[in-house]
Parts: structure tokens; sequence; C-alpha cells
């Protein structure tokens, strides 16, 4: 058995070499993917463009303005002279944010009853999400300041600021920066190995249908597992390249730290590999052409980017759809990457992702093989 | 011309009959965008709050339980798990049991009265969108607690209250989000879905079109019959085009009705965009397929697409903070400019005078993707 398996390796490295165009582009590909997703998802979003209407032009709401352009979340992009002018900015995309400040602000301001209208624009996601947390932030500590100046003028209390008895000081482990690429890196380089190893083998099994070769093979004392496995081995290979470049691309292009333990990970992202090829072998043996391979490897990719807690949260999910999300090996191994790579935990706390993923990675092979076979008859 | 016209339509035919005779790839394509839709919309939940949070309350008076109560009552935070200190805090993040924490240090009453008290907040940092709702709603509760326990400690001291607004910050701030009030994260994302899966669609029928030809050995027989390429890669293209328009009013149908996402905007606006959308997503199909040797190369490059799109066109993840390089390469994939017209249609309810630019860009993406692709074709048979 394991000669012929060996045999089977052997025909398809040669294949896998002699076709040096596509295995430059399988090499490639991961590299020009992480360096454009690294510097090109941040979730936090600033420098958002604001439109201004400011009907009162006095101190009080110039100081406003001050405080939402000096976050560094808001830029001011234009003054307009009223809320249906920003509305209309908003519509046409010259701002996503705007402030409406009414009359009379500085007296308003005095009589403690101010009013400021913030508009958002809530047809981008994260946008508005960040618009909204960061205004809420900076109206509060600005109205704060202003109470305190306030009471520091009616004397009774010296130094207002000062005063505030309560502090909060926030820390956020693993990014004390929130650096946008710490997040990126450990999800990406998940992604990015899943993309690959599931397009890798997916044109596998299928091609030779569609080529009619496999009619050739069949006629070989060649078991269909033994087939699938030695299909997968030199794609194990590429894929395992893959994550080093994308490794090595984090760490020292990106400086991104890795807190955890190096081979721990490289074993666990070996198993995930194996299991990402195993999925693609199923996509393979279970469609008719390559056109039908291809709807399904994107669906894969869309579904489970979406699904597997790359992008959001799993937590907040129904028990359905997370259920739905278990289907990918992605979904496993997001969290050994966060794991290892940003915080820096050991097999005590992954025990269970590991399992979840040897599980997977073996049922998808018998299925393939299963599949495989039907498809004979 | 005539006869051009025949040529193609004589193609067009052939094509029709394949692609209905394959029956099984129709139905996956039809059935995709609804299965897509139905997964996306229940699976996209922004709104982060109820976080699991640790407690490690030091003090156990009633000014750390009336902070603690603060959090709670804000709904960012369910405060449940009381532990006994930093390190324990910092351990329950570690084993993912809690996404935050709370360290408040012993003596906090006598220190609110003095003046100097302090907490600790703590993220799991290792989720950016939890992380940063989290921050912002720490910092904003902690400062209104902070301001109304000097204000009742001022009420204490005598002071006249009156002249302060009983306590009442000077500026009350009310944010409005527009077009999406509630921020509901199907509203986000319905114009987004619509466009990832039309181009998902029209470049993953395309692209296998003519590298399948050629690895076949069909195309040869194609190319001793009389019809020219850019006539060919028409009449291609078209039972695509059919079968993507079904797929455009399937989504919208499913966004609309199924899940209530109002429509804002004109619908027949839109299906035009659209149609010009779905012919430069078949473009840049085609020419992926024209540039691949092999049908393995063309899954290659559409899956390294796909993935692109979903990161850089502004479908999640805003462009606003993308540096101009990694904005350009977005700029080369049709999603980012018909991202825009879909939310501006679907979402805000503009018309072309808002969105005339994105539209004139697809109409040029359009030309261009086509005749390139036509080019390679005939270089590639050369």
């Amino acid at each position: 058995m394991l000669q012929r398996i060996w045999t089977v390796i052997q025909k398809e490295f040669v294949q896998t070499f002699r076709d040096r165009r596509t295995l430059l582009l399988q090499l490639s590909m991961p590299v020009i993917q992480l360096l454009l997703m690294g510097y090109g998802m941040d979730t936090n979003v600033n420098h958002i463009p604001l439109v201004v209407a400011d009907q009162s032009r006095d101190s009080a709401s110039q100081a406003y303005v001050n405080a939402l352009e000096a976050s560094g979340y808001f830029d001011v992009v234009a003054y307009v002279s009223d809320e249906t002018e920003v509305v209309q900015t908003i519509d046409g995309g010259g701002a996503q944010a705007g402030v409406v400040i009414p009359h009379n602000f500085v007296t308003q301001v005095e009589r403690n009853d101010a009013q400021v209208l913030v508009l958002v624009d809530g047809s981008n996601l994260l946008v508005s999400q960040s618009a909204y947390n960061m205004a809420t932030i900076i109206a509060e500590a600005h109205a704060t300041e202003v109470l305190m100046e306030n009471v520091a003028r009616t004397g009774l209390l010296d130094d207002g600021r000062s005063l505030l008895p309560l502090e909060a000081l926030v820390r956020i482990l693993y990014n004390p920066n929130l650096e946008a690429i710490w997040f990126v890196v450990p999800g990406v380089c998940a992604m990015i190995l899943q993309t690959q190893s599931v397009a890798l083998t997916a044109a596998a099994v299928v091609r030779e249908r569609e080529v009619g070769t496999i009619e050739q093979i069949l006629v070989t004392p060649i078991r269909p597992l033994e087939l699938m496995l030695g299909k997968i081995a030199p794609n194990v290979l590429i894929a395992m390249a893959n994550l080093l470049t994308i490794l090595v691309l984090g760490i020292w292009v990106f400086g991104v730290p890795f807190q955890g333990n190096f081979w721990l990970f490289l074993w666990l992202a070996f198993m995930y590999v194996f299991s990402g090829l195993g999925l693609g072998i199923l996509i393979s043996t279970i469609s008719q052409n390559q056109k039908q391979v291809e709807q399904m490897i994107m669906m894969v990719m869309l579904l489970a980017v979406i699904l597997s807690g790359f992008m959001f949260p799993r937590d907040k999910m129904s028990v359905f759809i997370r259920l739905a999300g278990n289907l990918f090996p992605l979904t496993y191994f997001i969290p050994i990457a966060r794991g290892i790579i940003s915080k820096g935990i050991g097999i005590e706390f992954l025990w269970e992702q590991l399992i979840a993923m040897c599980i997977y990675g073996i049922v998808i092979m018998l299925a393939a093989t299963r599949a495989f076979r039907r498809g004979l008859e | 011309m005539q006869k051009s016209l025949r040529r193609t339509f004589a193609f067009i035919r052939k094509e029709m009959i394949q692609s209905l005779r394959d029956w099984r790839t129709l139905l996956m394509i039809l059935a995709m965008p609804v299965i897509m839709m139905f997964f996306f919309a229940y699976a996209v939940n922004l709104l982060v709050d109820h976080m699991p949070t640790a407690v490690a309350d030091m003090s156990r008076d009633d000014e750390s339980r009336a902070f603690i109560e603060a959090l709670e009552i804000s709904g960012y935070f369910d405060a449940k798990m009381y532990v006994e200190s930093e390190e324990d805090v910092i351990r329950m993040i570690d084993e993912e049991r809690a996404k935050a924490g709370v360290v408040i240090p012993p003596d906090f009453a006598a220190r609110v009265e003095r003046g100097d008290a302090q907490v600790l907040i703590v993220f799991d940092g290792s989720e950016s969108l939890a992380v940063q709702t989290g921050y912002s709603a720490a910092s904003a509760i902690a400062q209104t607690h902070s301001v109304e326990l000097l204000m009742s400690k001022a009420g204490q001291m005598g002071a006249a209250l009156g002249a302060l607004g009983g306590g009442a910050l000077p500026i009350d701030t009310s944010i409005r989000v527009l077009y999406n009030p509630d921020m509901d994260g199907l509203v986000f994302m319905v114009p987004g879905i619509a466009a990832i899966l039309l181009q998902l669609l029209t470049i993953g029928q395309v692209s296998m079109v003519v590298v399948r030809e050629r690895e076949l050995g069909t195309l040869e027989q194609l190319l001793i019959t009389p019809v020219r390429p850019l006539e060919l890669i028409i009449s291609k293209v078209m039972p695509n085009i059919i079968i993507t328009i079904a797929d455009t009013v399937l989504i919208v149908l499913i966004g609309v009705v199924w899940f209530d996402v109002p429509f804002r905007g004109s619908i027949w606006l839109f299906a035009w965009l659209s149609l010009l959308f779905i012919v430069s997503g078949l473009g840049l199909g085609l020419l992926v397929s024209t540039v691949s040797q092999t049908q393995k190369q063309a899954q290659q490059i559409t899956a390294v697409l796909m993935v692109l799109t979903t990161m850089l066109t502004g479908l999640f993840y805003p462009r606003l903070t993308m540096p101009p390089v990694v904005r350009a390469v977005g700029d080369l994939i049709p999603v980012t400019y018909f991202i825009r017209i879909a939310r501006g249609i679907i979402t805000k309810g503009v018309g072309l005078s808002f969105l005339w630019r994105d539209v004139v860009i697809l109409v040029i993406y359009a030309i261009v993707v086509i005749v390139l692709a036509s080019l390679t074709f005939r270089r590639r048979l050369d």
C-alpha cells in the first residue's frame, strides 16, 4: 500500500513541478495577498471625512469642532450652512459624518442646554460604527471639560478637571496600541492557507475525469484513499511553503510579535492544511466539471470568511449558523492562530480545537474517498 | 456586419444549448445566491453588546458596586464572573471565557471620596470589532459615572447646583445614523452581498470558458470556423449574462421581501447599472480565462481575486484607511464601483446625479477589460 501511494506521489510531484507557471503562481499568490490585506484591512477607522454646519461660529462651537478634529478620528472636509446640506454632502459621498451646531451656541452652553446633532453615514458598517463610537466618547469628554470649566468659574471648586473622582485606565491585552496589522496577520494567515489548500486540490480529481485520464488510473491497482493521499502530498509541501512565507513576511516585514510556541504552531498548521486539502479533494470528487468546482470553491471561500469568526464574532451567531461554520477548517484554525500568535497560549487552551480539527480531517478524507467510489459506479 | 451578427447569433445558440444541457451546474448557479443570502444575513451581527466580563472587585463597597452596576446597565458588559485578582482576570481572557475585565483596587470608596480613585478595564485585543466598541463604551461610561460622582459631591458641599444645570452636562450631543438608524447589520450587508455575489457568479462562470476549450482541444475546432474572437467572446458571455440577471432579481427579491431591507432608490436605475456591472465582471472573468494556460491556473487566480474582492473593495473594510497603493489595487476590481452604486441606490436612495462618476468608470472599465480580453485571446492564437 505504501509503495502504491509512493508511486502516486512521485507521479504527482513530476506533474506539479513540470507546470512551472502554475507553481510560481501558487507560491507567489499568498505573498501578494498578505501584502495587500496587511496594509488594507483596518477596522479602526480614523480620519473620517466630516462636514460641518456651524450656525454659531463662536468660541464654543469652534471648540466643539476642534475637539472632534483633534481626536484624529474626524477630518473636517467642508463647511456648509445647514442640516439639509450636511445630509446632501453625505448623500453624495463627500463626507461620512456631519455635525450641526445651532445658533447662539455659546449662550446655550452657558445656560447648560446646548444641543448638537451629529450625523453618521449608515451605509458603511465599520465607518458608521467607528464614527458613532468615537463621536460618543469625544462629545462626552468635551462636555465634561466644558462643565469642569463652568465649575471652576463658579469658584466653588478651584480646578475642575483634576477633581474628577474616578479615572478609568483601559488596557488592551495582546495588542496594546490597537495595531491593525496585529489583528490581521493571524486571521489572514489562516485564510490564505485555506484558500491555497482548497484551491490547490480542487482541480485534482475532476480534471482527470474531464480529460479522461481517470479511466487509466482506475485500471491500475491503486485504491481510492491511496490516490487521494498521493494527490495531496505535493500540495501539502506547497501549502507549507506558503505558510512559511506568510509568517516570515508577517513577523519581519510587518513586525507582528509571535508570542507563542513556533513549533506547536507549525504542527497545528500542518494538520490544518491537511484538512483543507481534504475539503478540496471532496469538492473535486463530487463535482462533474471544473466549472462546478469553481463555483463551489468561491462559495466555500466566501462562506468561510463570514462564518468562521474571521470577520464577525462567532459567539453572536445563532446555533444553526455556528454549526454551518463548523463545516470549514478555517473555523477551527482561527482560534488556534490567534491564540498562538497573538495571545501566546499553549496546547492546554487549544486542545478542543485541535481534536475537532483532527476529526474533521479524517471525516473529510473518508467522505472524499466514498464519494469517489460512488462516482465510479 | 449582418454576417457577423448571424455568426454571433449562431454561436449564442450553441452556447445556450450547452449551458442548458448542464442543468446541474445551472441549478447550482441559481441556488447559490439564495443560500448565500441567508447565511450572510443571519451570520453578520455587528452589535457588540453583553460582553462577558470578569470582575475583580477588591473593595466590595458601595462605590465599587455602583461602578459595576453602571457598566452592566449600559448593556455592553455582562459583569457576572467574579474573580480575585488582576491575574485571574487576565487568565479568564486567555481562556476565552471573558472578553473584558474590570479590576477595582482596595479602598475604592475612600479613594472616590478623596478624588483619586482608579479602575482598570482590560480588553481582549485579539478581536478588533469587539475591542473598539468596548473601549469607547467603557470610556464613556466611566466618564459619565465620574461626573455623576462629582456632582453629587458638589451637592453635598452645598454648592449652588442650579448654576451647574443640576449636574447635567452643558452640551447634549445626539447622534443620528442616517439611512440605517438602528445600525441593522442586514441593511449594511444586502447591497454589498448583492455586489459580491454578482461578481462571484460572473467571474466564476466565465473564467473557465476559454481555457476549458483550450484544454479540451475544442478551441482549435472553433478557430477553423469563420467566427472572429470578439464574436466568439460575446456569444460565450451571453448565456451567463442571462443567468446572472436571473440571480440579481433573486438576490434583490430575497433582500427586500424576506429580509425587509428598504429599497430607497429607483429599481430601474439599479437594474440598468447591474447589467453594466455584470458585463464588466464577465469581461474580467474572460480576461482571467484568456490569460490562464490551464483551468488550474484560472482557478487559482479567481480564488485569489475573490479573497481580494472581499477585503479591498470596501465591502467590509472601509477603503478610507487603506494606503493609496492598496486602494489602487482595489480600483482594479469592478465591485469597488458597484458597491458604491448599490449602497447609493438601495440604502441611500440617491440617483445618477450623485453616482455618475462611478457609472462612467464602470463603463470605461467594461470596455477596456473586454478589449483586453479579445486582444490577449488573439495574441494567444498566434
